[in-house]
């Protein structure tokens, strides 16, 4: 065999291992392999999605139905007509605690976005005393049960003077372990050449932070927004525990009002309301995903983390 | 150089770069003080006391370690629950990293619609938390129940040693459930695989290295840092997932007559203990590993 013949079925081995190109402009057959094991995978992580819906339009008796059936048959809008005869029943206006939760959650994911990245630069490009402990702390943090300090954190709380009041909401989520913990992964990924590179050309540490680290982990910086946001908006403990006032408390804390104070006879139909309200409170995390998660995937490519 | 430098009042670049440093963990370090750590510190105390609450604030009475005694050798329920949430998670941490890694290569690879996989994969970190996650457990989607009553299962079952049946029966009736804690582990992976140089790949397939062999000797040790992310990520999402039955179990005992807060507290920290063995077997086993691979 000549050696031509050699190098070239070896790179065209290495094209199949690449999948016959590098950029398949359209289908191939030797793509068929891959929708082979990832379709049925992706039916796989579909599923709860579609329950979500279905079961939100399930009558009683499906509901109810043993064994569990996956698809509704008789769909209704009887949950839902539930829900909102229940709403227009209770004092407060529903659009009080809607507003409470988007203002909430818009304020925690932009001020925790920026203190955990912050704080993330921090500990993976700079030197300083305290780096290694810090960073242990917040690693011993993670894994400690969150509702094991919910008490002394009410005492916290009450001695700040913070009780009834719209900070409650914002305030002790910000400094999350996870967020930090995830982002400070991604910025070591950041080369320290890139960082030199902009000192020599004069920027300052804001500058290296604002322009270069936000940009290049932007993936990550969607990812925690839509895991903070998710937090943030399906939050109904902090409206239990630290609030006493109706019109501070927050569309997740009302959903559940609805759906637990339910006695007797009605938590039968309370199993629907809930399916209902599920659906209600799922469908923002969803359109935020949706919204978000281009930004984690496009930028991937781009992000010069290479 | 240094002296004559502090003499005149000026700071060295070191201590500027420090300065810079704090400024920029203060905000995080001044709120993870105040709403984790302090009251993390508080719960250590409570657990060594007997809590009561009253009408004029908290009373404590300092009974040693008595929460700790009572969780561990006197609660029927606490030391099993423990055990359980151990093996599953011992089984479903490898799980979870294997699918997440199988399916990361996958969608690093080029195909058309790529993009629409990659999202669909992503999709899970909507679903495992909030209402979702609690309105498909209790409707029992999560788990497949009917599958350990089938009798070929359940024969299978009887067969296997007693050790290994409680990994597999979980192992069939969580399988979904496992494989829905994988976005976030997808991520990261396809991070670190997009930062693999492709002439590496170039360059063994022309020294002849079938794909095989690239997997193992490139993919694999590229992916080790990733993995022990990964597999940290794995355990705590796991472990503070608020379906988790030693989650709910403490959860309940902290506001029932027979716990009280000292007692929860005292739970708590015994969970904390295991959670990091858990967590430094993992490590310990990976970290090796992973300098194996890059040898």
């Amino acid at each position: 065999m000549s050696k031509y013949a050699v190098s070239k079925r070896r790179s065209h081995r290495f094209n199949k291992m690449h999948n016959a190109g590098m950029n398949p402009r359209g289908f191939h057959v030797s793509q068929i392999k891959f929708y082979v094991l990832l379709l049925p995978l992706s039916a796989l992580m579909l599923l709860p999605i579609i329950f979500i819906f279905s079961s939100a339009f399930k009558p009683l008796d499906e509901l109810f139905a043993y064994p569990p059936r996956f698809f509704v048959i008789n769909p209704t809008l009887k949950n839902f007509t539930d829900l909102f005869s229940r709403m227009s029943s209770s004092g407060v206006p529903v659009s009080r605690y809607l507003f409470n939760s988007v203002l909430i959650t818009l304020a925690t994911v932009a001020a925790s976005i920026m203190v955990s990245s912050m704080a993330a630069y921090a500990l993976s490009k700079k030197r300083f005393g305290l780096k290694r402990t810090l960073f242990a702390i917040n690693n011993v943090a993670l894994m400690f049960v969150p509702i094991a300090v919910t008490i002394p954190r009410f005492l916290v709380i009450e001695r700040l003077n913070l009780l009834d009041t719209f900070w409650v909401h914002v305030l002790p989520v910000l400094a999350l372990p996870v967020g930090l913990f995830l982002l400070k992964q991604f910025i070591d990924g950041v080369p320290d050449e890139v960082i030199e590179a902009a000192r020599i050309d004069g920027a300052a540490d804001w500058q290296i932070y604002w322009r270069i680290i936000l940009p290049l982990i932007r993936p990550a910086l969607a990812t925690i927004a839509i895991l903070t946001f998710q937090a943030a908006w399906n939050n109904a403990d902090t409206s239990a525990l630290y609030i006493n006032h109706e019109n501070l408390r927050t569309f997740a804390f009302y959903l559940t009002t609805l759906t637990t104070t339910t006695t007797g006879a009605n938590a039968v139909a309370g199993q629907g309301i809930a399916a209902a309200a599920a659906l209600i409170m799922f469908l923002p995390n969803l359109i935020i995903f949706i919204f978000l998660q281009s930004q984690v995937m496009s930028t991937m490519t781009h992000s010069g983390l290479r | 150089m240094m002296n004559r430098r502090h003499a005149r009042g000026e700071i060295s670049l070191r201590t500027q770069e420090a300065l810079h440093g704090y400024a920029f963990i203060l905000l995080w370090v001044v709120g993870f003080a105040l709403f984790t750590f302090l009251p993390l510190i508080e719960t250590f105390q409570y657990s060594l006391n007997r809590v009561t609450v009253t009408a004029s604030g908290i009373t404590l009475n300092f009974v040693e370690w008595a929460n700790y005694t009572r969780a561990l050798f006197t609660d029927p329920n606490f030391v099993e629950l423990l055990i359980g949430y151990t093996v599953e998670t011992l089984v479903s941490v490898p799980i979870v990293l294997i699918f997440a890694m199988l399916i990361a290569m996958f969608l690093n690879l080029r195909f058309r619609f790529k993009s629409v996989f990659r999202t669909i994969f992503f999709l899970p970190i909507v679903i495992t938390s909030g209402p979702v996650i609690k309105e498909l457990t209790a409707q029992g989607v999560a788990s497949v129940p009917g599958i350990t009553n089938m009798a070929a299962v359940s024969e299978f079952l009887a067969e296997l040693p007693s050790a290994l049946r409680s990994p597999v029966e979980y192992l069939l009736t969580s399988f979904i459930l496992i494989l829905w804690f994988s976005g976030v582990q997808i991520l990261i992976y396809l991070a670190s695989l997009q930062k693999v140089d492709r002439s590496i790949y170039e360059a063994a397939a022309i020294d002849g290295a079938s794909g095989w062999e690239a997997f193992w000797k490139i993919t694999l040790p590229s992916l080790a840092t990733a993995t022990v992310v990964n597999a940290v990520y794995t355990i705590v999402t796991l472990s503070h997932f608020s379906e988790n039955k030693v989650i709910r179990y403490i959860y309940d005992r902290t506001y029932d007559i027979h716990g009280g807060i000292g007692y929860a507290s005292a739970m708590s920290f015994i969970y904390f203990g295991v959670m990091v063995i858990l967590l430094g077997i993992i490590y310990l086993s990976l970290r090796r590993w992973a300098q194996r691979g890059l040898r």
